[in-house]
């Protein structure tokens, strides 16, 4: 229908993206689920709102339905805990300043 | 710089134990304001921070509104990036763009409308610094996990060091947004998803001369700068809220906020969704070439006057994003204005309240305003006596939420709250519809063919009445927006 003449912009993969922040891995997840059962029973396959908001990519669905965790991949928005309308996401921060580290903000 | 602990990590642990008058939970804005105030005015602060430095974990859009910090500290020392010398608004419907663009003439000149593009890295450790100076003592690395009580009152905070329990009369809460601590404390309650926004942010940057580019690209002199704002389908998709896009020095940032509610609904994927608003054809040639420096993500919550929490607590006061003090409507997005305007004045009232404790302590000749710039300790800031315990009271705080009232915060939060709920009623009117009414009479309007003018003025006309339902219909929208220049 339109002809606008469009760049194309080239733009950066999520991978890429996430490897531009500084991460220090705190050695085990900071984020969980409080009762898997929940989740597996409440989020059909491509409808989990944990995973519809998350911007890093951390939570994916298995198979079952209960989600997998690349916790290494938070950007501690904490989006994911106010998405969640079962209130199912336990949510911390990595101890001692481990996790990301924004240069620019 | 050595007095300032960040970056070397924490000492290897000291007692900071009933050492201090109060402990601040978070060396943002507001948290690095209140313990400027507190420790100018004598008292002995712990500043507590759980990223690497003071900025290492915080994101914002770009312009830091520095009305309060100029008259707190030295802002020329501060490191800032550009100055605002153009607002432009635009409305992007899926094709087309309709833009107006402010620049006034004064805002070339200091103090420049107190609004500044910065990077927080840089930012929030300078004015923590600050803080340093004036005698606060910071530890970075360090989580606050949760508030100790006794009787009911706040008497301190667990961390996650070896060595646990900090306890302290006053704890101010100014933590942010995702505020994890007040919430387990019972301060505050989670804010619902349709009051806070999800935002993605990336910073980039040129081949070459990227500042020479930036300033082509966006017609900038010197210092100056631009900010520019995005609404409609183009820049958010079916979602509630905006794009933005700042220069920096040598880089620009670009990113976008919506509703949490609206990415769970309509299935909004907050990075495709800030793929498809940097290619829009109105704002794609702007980064053509651009390279990503850094990619953030973080909330906003946006519940406006009526989701303030309770201020004060017996021992806790809360300030800044913590407190719910950011006004994002659309038209306005501030929140670091209010963060240091709450700090201070919830600063003080801690001062007002330990000043009327009268408690013997060998800091209180330096209280009542006078300058401390002595303060500095080699022992970085741990005194090695422990106080005398001091009870301050919700009522002993109260000129925090008084002062807080009178002050611009409050005001701006109550006077705009109508705004956002009219918005978001006539969300379809004024992001979809109108947008592309507007578009379709411009488009209309500036016809070149052989009809008259007047007839495609005619029908620009026609095309716009329709859609906002006639002559009624305009004085209509009129009217309800009438408070907007009030
Ligand atoms: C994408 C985006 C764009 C924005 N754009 C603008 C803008 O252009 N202009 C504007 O004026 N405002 C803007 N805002 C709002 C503004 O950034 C905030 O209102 C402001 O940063 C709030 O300051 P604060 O001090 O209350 O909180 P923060 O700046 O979030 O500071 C909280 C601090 O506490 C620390 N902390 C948190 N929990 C703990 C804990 N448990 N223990 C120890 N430390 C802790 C954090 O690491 C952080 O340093 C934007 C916000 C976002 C998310
Ligand atoms: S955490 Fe919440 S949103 Fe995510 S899968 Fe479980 S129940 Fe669904
Ligand atoms: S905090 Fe943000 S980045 Fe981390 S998992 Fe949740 S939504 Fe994803």
């Amino acid at each position: 229908m339109s002809t606008t003449p469009s760049e194309t912009i080239e733009n950066a993969s999520l991978e890429d993206r996430l490897y531009t922040v500084k991460y220090q891995d705190p050695g085990e997840s900071h984020l969980d689920v409080t009762v898997p059962g929940i989740c597996a029973s409440k989020c059909k396959p491509g409808e989990a709102e944990c995973v519809t908001v998350c911007p890093a990519d951390v939570w994916r669905q298995s198979e079952d339905g209960t989600p997998v965790i690349a916790y290494e991949n938070c950007l501690e928005c904490g989006s994911c805990r106010y998405a969640c309308s079962q209130n199912n996401v336990e949510w911390s921060y990595p101890e001692r300043g481990a996790g990301v580290t924004y240069k620019k903000g | 710089m050595n007095v300032l602990q960040s970056r070397e990590g924490p000492p290897a642990n000291p007692n900071y134990d009933h050492r201090y008058d109060a402990i601040v939970v978070g060396a943002g804005l507001a948290g690095s304001a209140a313990a400027i105030t507190m420790a100018r005015d004598g008292l002995d602060v712990l500043l507590i921070e759980r990223g690497s430095y003071p900025g290492a974990k915080n994101v914002f859009g770009g312009v830091m509104y520095t009305p309060t910090i100029r008259e707190l500290v030295d802002i020329d020392s501060a490191p800032t990036e550009r100055y605002v010398a153009e607002r432009r608004y635009s409305m992007l419907t899926e094709e087309d763009e309709i833009a107006a663009s402010v620049s006034i003439g004064d805002w070339h000149e200091p103090p420049h409308n107190d609004s500044f593009t910065v990077i927080r890295g840089d930012f929030d450790e300078w004015f923590a610094e600050q803080a340093v100076e004036e005698g606060a003592t910071l530890i970075t690395e360090t989580t606050v996990t949760d508030l100790i009580r006794e009787d009911g009152r706040i008497v301190g905070v667990e961390t996650d060091r070896p060595d646990g329990a900090v306890r302290a009369p006053v704890v101010v809460l100014a933590e942010g947004g995702n505020s994890l601590v007040s919430e387990s404390a019972g301060l505050k309650e989670t804010d619902h998803r349709e009051h806070i926004a999800v935002a993605v942010k990336e910073v980039l940057e040129f081949p070459g001369d990227s500042r020479k580019i930036i300033e082509d690209r966006f017609r900038l002199v010197d210092d100056d700068g631009a900010a520019y704002h995005y609404f409609g389908k183009g820049a958010v998709g079916d979602a509630f809220g905006g794009a933005f896009l700042y220069t920096n020095d040598d880089t620009i940032s670009v990113g976008l906020a919506y509703r949490i509610e609206d990415a769970v609904t309509e299935k909004i994927s907050p990075q495709d969704r800030l793929d498809e608003f940097k290619s829009h054809p109105a704002v794609a040639p702007i980064f053509r070439d651009a390279r990503t420096v850094e990619y953030g993500a973080k909330t906003i919550p946006e519940g406006g006057a009526s989701a303030m929490p309770e201020l004060v607590h017996d021992g806790a006061l809360l300030v800044g994003d913590t407190a719910g003090l950011v006004l994002n409507n659309g038209v306005h997005l501030e929140g670091t204005n209010m963060a240091v305007e709450s700090g201070f004045h919830a600063g003080k009232a801690v001062v007002k309240a330990f000043g009327s404790k009268a408690t013997p302590r060998p800091a209180d000749a330096a209280t009542a305003g006078t300058e401390s710039a002595g303060q500095v300790r080699a022992d970085g800031g741990v005194s090695n006596t422990t106080r005398p315990s001091v009870t301050v009271r919700a009522s002993d705080l109260q000129s925090y939420p008084d002062s807080l009232e009178q002050s611009f915060v409050v005001e701006n939060l109550e006077h705009y709250e109508w705004l956002i709920n009219r918005v978001v009623e006539d969300k379809q009117l004024l992001f979809e519809d109108l947008p592309e009414a507007l578009a379709d009479a411009a488009a209309e309007y500036f016809t070149i063919d052989r009809q008259p003018k007047q007839t495609h003025g005619r029908l620009a006309k026609e095309r716009i009445m329709h859609t906002v339902g006639g002559l009624r219909g305009a004085i209509k929208l009129g009217w309800r927006y009438r408070k907007m220049i009030r």
